[in-house]
């Protein structure tokens, strides 16, 4: 028997660009919510203004103050999006309760819903060629109209700031892969230890024959998209535990932690936070921390990221998040596949535009660390149903790579993306023999 | 000023001199010249002033002013743009040249003034006399002053028998000599015009013969009536006769309301005055836009022919003109630490919404402020250099705008005499002329406002002429009850919507920053003027209550400011003159003190029924009380009468508390036909709304039946009232002696029939009966079961009464808690496919003494036993609220108790811990301590041993930033228990042992106060998270022992700030929307608001847990 020529792996450079979502050092001392409103007017205005000449260039720009009835104008402002339905914190304090729960729809959507637009100087309801379904809270855009009799403001045309300028990629002639991997869920009853180790045993290289060796070699990078570990709400919830259930708490972690050591013993590892990972709640959420994985931290191939998560490899940029703006959108708008929320986050320019509506978020006082300044390569969401792509295009040839990631624990796939010519495929594992 | 941080500025100031100063507003101006007093005002008596006309004299020289002094201030291109959006849509021509088509208004208000007779309308006329003024809007929208020339104010008194023509003209002379002399004063050449002889009848008691002489006394002027009543009550010599005093007979009756009735006109109706009947006014006195004369009567020598047609309200007379309804609001620059006080704090805002009737959005909208003031979308901001320009262009804007109807909250005891008050103070003589009339003043006085249904108010009567006033508090506190009246409690009540409240300390500060600072305040402003409109139209005020003033046939501006009785009485009075009936004036004839047995509550056999409990009501019982046994003042015989009368027994019924009232037969009573009639008028506009579909034509017959609804039930009141207008306590104890036979008369047949013996499954059972209605427990286990019993014994009772008294079925209470008396809850159903809701009465969910924390725990428990029919889950869930409580994990918010304030604290008998907490603010900051008139919040801290209850009380914020530890025994013992051991009691063993001394209660965490004296001295040291084991160095987080435990441990903090961070966002986002944007910082205070503490909470809480997560970064 031949000794195989041992395999190499490939290896790409890497750089973490998550410093902009770091909130070391920031404190919460009284600061509220308006100033991220600002700072996201005042950035995004500056974009809309220099787009509007080339948009409507006949047109004045005006503030909602400066409306005047029946006159075409363009505004620039933030929206808001009136809701009917929209959960409030008030109603547990409502008198009356109901006897008949509510149904919980799956999305908080009404036909009376409308939107308002707001600036610095006022609000103004908004009627005419703007669809409340397909807007959120929190978006900032232009509008072309006038002012009605009523008061409202008539919209005819409506300009995003599109999609923010791309680098363009260097053309590279190897093949080398990202595998991305959500959900796993470690701890909960639909997480099978048996797929996880056969998707670890695969991208280590210990399975399958030579061509799928070559392929594993090619993987230069693993990113677990969120939503790692599954740990029972009744032992965080700020009852006392009883201490023969204190060690119960860590063995999802433990578990977790093995497992990663598996991979990062062969291959660099990114780790991002979810909401139902052991990090904060608030937008960005901060890297995992490293003393809950005692094993796999000790390897400098692990690094634990925040979420969003922000890289460069090989200088394909590569921007995604474990999935809560994109779940936020879909309780608030409508779209036809979540592929499409993706889209319209890049086209306004913004990761999370309902926070801190309805997501959570830090109250930054001076920056609002979402925007989308530069447009990535690879935008990918974790923690999503279904495995969806597309490659969305844009008009200054911008290319992107839209991914939407299921559930590892759920669906068994994880996905492949092909630094060369950002191809995507999906690595499906499955451990029941009737299929 | 606005209701915001007085916790609904339903008490104003402490009155400084009120009653002087108001006294002295109340005539027209100084320098003008003074009216002759009211004639003898003193012999009508103080207690009759709820019911006293006022005479008015036209002040002719004031008409003369220079108008020049009353022009608009700046006539730029501003002010005429706005003026051509304020007015008025043009009189059409031919109504603006004569009088040549019929004039047609829905009229709003109808008032008199004294003045010159008409020469050319009542040539045979002269000196001073009384002229109705009829203010309306017409169909288009156009504003009408409709003045009645002719008629003349009388009443009645008995004929005494044996007078002639000739002894009517002597009494006529007597009467006269007698009238001059107690009006010296007055000079006016006659008194008494006219003394007729008329055959009436008394309504009081069964009389046999139809009608009786009685003479009709007609005088010059309406508030001659009462000094003439004084005169003859007193007696009066008569020659021929001796000294006589006599009763008198609708002697108490309003000018205005008397002319209503005597020309069937009920309020709000439809008027027309045909074309040829009226002239335009010579001298135009009102700012109407058109102003007529008519006549009262047209004498010929044929007929009395009226000017005036009034419509009753039907098809197109139904409608609703397009009135103005004005809504406003101000705000007013209070000195720290004082409400704001006309004498010394300037108005510095007023916003203004004027709405037509029927629209949903208002067509002028603006607010006047005090220095510049930033644009405001949609809102004409009008800034202006000085106070006395504010006050004028608001004057300028009632005048131009002329509104029926102004509304606001708490406008009639805060907004409108402040205003008013200020102006005075400023010496802006010409600002209060707000009325209708040219020049012609507000005027001011304090008045109190008592009735038994609705308890006494004080209140300030603010009299513009032409407009009606509604206060939406003074509505709000008659129709609904509340826990709280604040505009922000009442609005998150109806419109599902929190208020932004801002202290009034803060708007001083406001003001007196910039244009931006000032924009911030006059869009809280708006927002406090909107609301009155948006809660006038969610509840269909305007509808109702026109409504109501139809049915009852009373002005609109009755309904608030009177109690219930006047509108029995109009309509009392309208039946009467139908029947020529008079009603005497019987005055202080009961002193209060006469009661009589009240209703019947059968023992209620207290319990937690797990069968379904069928409900028998009677349906309007005590009205058909009265119907049935032909209860009235005309059918009762007094004891002494039925002696005289003998009356065969088969055509008089004698009631079971021993009256006796003639049937039907004999004579038909009055009430029962008035009942007849307002409930076939119910069952017809309960019928026709569901027929109609429009919106508006069902609004307007909601408010119809409701209205027909309510004042059925007050006639029987009225009857009971002591200090009424016409009590008769003899028909309101039979009434009641009545219903109480009914419900044991129930009780009996129910458990006589439904019996085993009686071939039915299981014997019934009557658990509980209350004033009309008895709850059967018929043995059946099925919703369904029961109902068809519910029906059967319904019928069958229902059989057995004497018509139209029914009893009917109408819902099933299953599962059923039956406390005590008038204390229950249970599921209510009206179909057996599902519930229609959870019932509860008398149980602490509404008390407003009571914390969060307890409606709470109600609430949830009753839903817990009633709808998921789960006993050990309630136990379970009241354990652990209370393992909670004792563990200090209970929202602040919830444990916060709030008292008004009512009086300082030296006033107080009893020291009281709001009081004390009060005292203790105003040590701490004058600035933000509640004031007399506030709802004071606050909280039960732990104390020293022994300390006193009121000692204990704390300002939550006060708690909140210095972690004070609140007493959770204290909630536990004086709120929590006594509402669960009702609750628990029926159903539980042992409650009181079960859920308040159980293995729950042994955990105990108490909070570390962070400045209390002793911890001053205490030296914080970092302790390890995992054990509490105190560690050396710094920079350390868990102890060696517990390094094991790291990722557990880690684990639970980082949960802890993953929870508060989303309690965070959601919290200051709900406030952000609340203030209705984005881009500026929450200011809001309003303790009123639910989350406010909670909100002050998680951003302390969030910045402490932070600092604990960040301990970890090593």
């Amino acid at each position: 028997m031949p000794v195989p020529k041992p395999m190499e792996r490939k290896q790409a450079a890497y750089s973490n660009l998550d410093e902009r979502y770091a909130i070391q050092g920031e404190k919460y001392q009284g600061q509220q919510y308006s100033h991220i409103y600002f700072t996201r007017l005042h950035h995004m205005r500056n974009l809309l203004h220099a787009l509007v000449p080339s948009w409507k260039p006949h047109l004045p720009v005006t503030t909602v103050l400066g409306l005047e009835e029946g006159k075409d104008c363009i505004i620039v402002g933030t929206l808001y999006k009136h809701m009917k339905l929209k959960p409030s914190i008030l109603d547990e304090y409502s008198k009356e309760r109901s006897a008949i729960p509510l149904v919980k729809p799956h999305n908080f959507m009404h036909p009376d819903d409308h939107l308002i637009l707001e600036d610095e100087s006022g609000r103004v309801t908004l009627a005419g060629a703007i669809p409340p379904a397909a807007f959120v809270t929190g978006v900032v855009v232009a509008l072309h109209g006038k002012e009605t009799s009523a008061g409202n403001f008539l919209v005819e045309d409506v300009l995003e700031a599109g999609l923010p300028p791309q680098t363009a990629l260097s053309s590279a002639c190897e093949d080398k892969y990202v595998v991305f991997v959500s959900g796993l869920s470690v701890g909960s009853d639909t997480f099978n230890p048996l797929q996880f180790q056969l998707l670890i045993d695969h991208v280590t290289g210990h399975l399958g024959d030579d061509n799928e060796q070559i392929m594993a070699s090619n993987i230069v990078r693993v990113v677990v998209v969120g939503n790692s570990v599954h740990i029972s709400p009744r032992f965080v919830n700020g009852q006392t535990v009883a201490s023969k259930d204190q060690s119960r708490i860590a063995e999802p972690i433990k578990e977790l932690d093995i497992m990663l050591t598996q991979l990062v013993a062969s291959l660099p590892v990114d780790i991002m936070p979810g909401c139902h990972d052991p990090a904060n709640f608030s937008l960005p959420q901060q890297p995992l921390h490293r003393c809950l994985f005692s094993g796999a931290s000790t390897y400098n191939t692990f690094s634990s990221c925040s979420n969003p998560h922000q890289f460069d490899l090989d200088s394909v940029q590569f921007l995604g998040t474990s999935g809560q703006n994109i779940d936020d959108l879909y309780k608030y708008s409508d779209a036809k596949d979540k592929l499409e929320f993706m889209e319209r986050t890049l086209r306004w320019r913004h990761l999370a535009p309902t926070a801190p509506n309805s997501l959570g978020c830090y109250p930054y006082t001076d920056k609002d660390p979402f925007l989308v300044e530069s447009c990535p390569h690879v935008y990918f969401v974790g923690n999503q149903d279904k495995y969806e792509t597309r490659l969305l295009e844009g008009p200054e040839k911008q290319k992107v790579r839209l991914i939407s990631i299921p559930r590892f624990s759920e669906s068994g796939v994880a996905v492949m993306v092909n630094l060369r010519n950002l191809e995507c495929s999906t690595l499906s594992f499955s451990t029941s023999f009737d299929a | 000023m606005s209701s915001g941080g007085r916790g609904g500025k339903r008490r104003g100031p402490p009155p400084p001199a009120p009653s002087g100063a108001a006294a002295k507003r109340a005539n027209p101006s100084p320098g003008a010249p003074q009216p002759p007093p009211p004639a003898a005002a003193a012999a009508a008596g103080a207690e009759e002033e709820d019911m006293m006309d006022e005479d008015v004299f036209l002040d002719e020289s004031l008409l003369a002013e220079d108008e020049a002094a009353l022009l608009l201030i700046q006539r730029d291109e501003a002010l005429a743009s706005r003026l051509a959006r304020w007015k008025r849509p043009a009189l059409p021509a031919d109504l603006a040249a004569g009088c040549t088509r019929a004039v047609v208004f829905q009229q709003l208000e109808i008032d008199y003034v004294i003045g010159e007779s008409h020469k050319e309308l009542l040539p045979n006329s002269s000196g001073a006399a009384a002229i109705l003024r009829i203010f309306g809007v017409t169909r288009e929208g156009h504003s009408i002053c409709c003045q009645v020339h002719g008629f003349e104010p009388y009443f009645y008194i008995g004929c005494p028998s044996g007078m002639g023509p000739d002894d009517i003209s002597c009494f006529h002379q007597t009467l006269e000599v007698r009238m001059k002399e107690s009006n010296r004063s007055s000079n006016v050449p006659r008194f008494v015009k006219r003394v007729e002889l008329v055959q009436k009848q008394t309504i009081m008691h069964y009389q046999t013969q139809q009608s009786q002489p009685f003479l009709k006394i007609v005088v010059a002027l309406p508030t001659m009536v009462a000094s003439c009543r004084g005169i003859l009550e007193r007696g009066i010599t008569i020659e021929g006769l001796g000294s006589k005093s006599f009763l008198t007979y609708e002697s108490n009756i309003l000018f205005a309301l008397r002319f209503m009735i005597d020309r069937n006109i009920v309020g709000g109706n439809w008027i027309e005055i045909p074309a040829g009947r009226y002239r335009k006014a010579a001298r135009v006195m009102s700012y109407c836009q058109l102003e007529l004369d008519c006549l009262y009567f047209i004498l010929n020598t044929t007929n009395r022919y009226s000017d005036l047609v009034s419509h009753a309200a039907e098809g197109e007379y139904s409608k609703m003109a397009p009135f103005r309804i004005l809504s406003f609001d101000i705000e007013c620059a209070g000195r720290k630490g004082h409400f704001p006080e006309p004498t010394h704090d300037p108005v510095i805002q007023i916003a203004n919404l004027v709405t037509h009737q029927g629209e949903g959005q208002p067509f002028v909208r603006n607010v006047m402020t005090l220095k510049s003031c930033s644009p405001i979308v949609g809102v004409d901001v009008m800034p202006f250099d000085t106070e006395r320009d504010i006050l004028l262009a608001w004057r300028d804007l009632i005048r131009e705008v002329d509104p029926d109807i102004i509304i606001g909250y708490n406008i009639c005891k805060f907004d409108l005499p402040y205003l008013i008050e200020r102006a005075e103070v400023l010496k802006i003589a010409e600002f209060p002329i707000l009325g209708r009339i040219r020049n012609s003043r507000v005027r001011v006085r304090d008045a109190t406002f008592s009735s038994r249904q609705y308890g006494v108010r004080e209140s300030k009567d603010v009299t513009i002429e032409g407009r009606v006033q509604f206060d939406l508090l003074q509505a709000m506190q008659r129709d609904y009850k509340l826990s709280s009246y604040s505009l922000n409690s009442v609005s998150a009540h109806f419109l599902g919507e929190q208020k932004e409240d801002v202290h009034h300390s803060i708007i001083s500060d406001l003001q007196n920053g910039n244009s931006e600072t000032r924009r911030r305040l006059a869009v809280y402003c708006l927002k406090d003027a909107y609301l009155p409109q948006r809660l006038l139209d969610k509840l269909m005020y305007i509808y109702n209550y026109v409504e109501m003033a139809r049915v009852t046939g009373v002005p609109i501006s009755f309904l608030l400011s009177r109690g219930q009785s006047i509108k029995v009485l109009s309509q009392l009075l309208r039946k009467a003159k139908q029947k020529n009936l008079v009603i005497p004036n019987i005055k202080g004839q009961g002193s209060g003190q006469d009661t009589f047995e009240g209703a019947t509550v059968l023992e209620a056999r207290a319990g937690f029924y797990e069968k379904p409990i069928a409900t028998l009501d009677f349906a309007s019982l005590y009205p058909s009380i009265m119907m049935a046994y032909n209860l009235c003042y005309c059918t009762l015989v007094p004891p002494e009468d039925a002696r005289k009368l003998n009356l065969p027994p088969e055509s008089i019924n004698k009631t079971p508390s021993g009256e006796i009232f003639v049937k039907p037969e004999l004579q038909k009573g009055i009430l029962p036909e008035i009942l007849e009639e307002l409930l076939a008028a119910r069952k017809r506009a309960k019928a026709d709304l569901k027929e109609a579909k429009d919106p508006l034509e069902r609004a307007v017959l909601d408010g119809r039946q409701l209205a027909l609804k309510v004042s059925a039930n007050s006639v029987y009141g009225f009857t009971g009232a002591t200090v009424g207008q016409l009590p008769c306590l003899e028909i309101s104890s039979s009434v009641t002696s009545y219903g109480r036979q009914m419900i044991e008369h129930t009780k009996k047949l129910v458990e006589d029939k439904f019996t085993t013996v009686g071939g039915y499954e299981h014997n019934a059972e009557v658990i509980y009966g209350d004033t009309d209605s008895v709850m059967v427990q018929f043995g059946v286990s099925t919703v369904e079961d029961a109902m068809k019993l519910g029906r059967e014994a319904a019928d069958y009772i229902s059989g057995t009464f004497t018509k139209p008294i029914k009893l009917e079925f109408e819902k099933v209470y299953f599962p059923y808690l039956l406390i005590s008396k008038k204390r229950y809850a249970g599921l209510y159903w009206t179909n057996p496919g599902k519930f229609d809701k959870m019932d509860a009465k008398g149980i602490e969910t509404v008390r407003r003494d009571n914390c969060l924390l307890v409606k709470n725990l109600v609430t949830e428990c009753l839903h817990k036993i009633l709808v998921d029919r789960d006993v050990p889950g309630a136990v379970q869930y009241v354990k652990n609220t209370i393992s909670d409580l004792l563990m200090n994990r209970v929202d602040l918010s919830l444990l916060v108790i709030t008292k008004g304030l009512t009086k300082t604290g030296e006033d107080y008998a009893v020291k009281a811990a709001h009081v004390e907490l009060a005292e203790r603010m105003r040590k701490r900051d004058p600035a933000t301590a509640p004031t007399v008139g506030d709802r004071v919040p606050y909280v039960i801290i732990k104390a020293a041993k022994g300390a006193k209850a009121y000692e204990k009380s704390e300002d939550p914020i006060y708690v909140l930033d210095n972690n004070i530890p609140i007493d959770p025994q204290y909630y536990l013992e004086n709120q929590i228990s006594k509402p669960l051991l009702r609750i628990f009691e029926p159903i539980l063993k042992n409650a009181s042992k079960e859920l308040l001394h159980g293995s729950h209660t042994r955990s105990v965490s108490i909070s570390t106060p962070s400045n209390s004296g002793i911890m001053k001295f205490a030296k914080k040291q970092l302790t390890c998270l995992g054990c509490k084991a105190v560690i050396s160095g710094a920079s350390q987080t868990l102890c060696s022992h517990c390094k094991g435990r790291e990722a557990e441990l880690y684990c639970k903090t980082v949960a802890n700030v993953s929870d508060l961070e989303m309690l965070f966002g959601r919290l200051w986002t709900q406030c952000q929307e609340c203030q209705g944007s984005l881009h500026q910082d929450v200011l809001c205070t309003s303790r009123d608001c639910p989350i406010f503490y909670r909100r002050r909470k998680a951003q302390k809480d969030m910045a402490e847990a932070r600092l604990q997560l960040d301990r970890w970064d090593f």
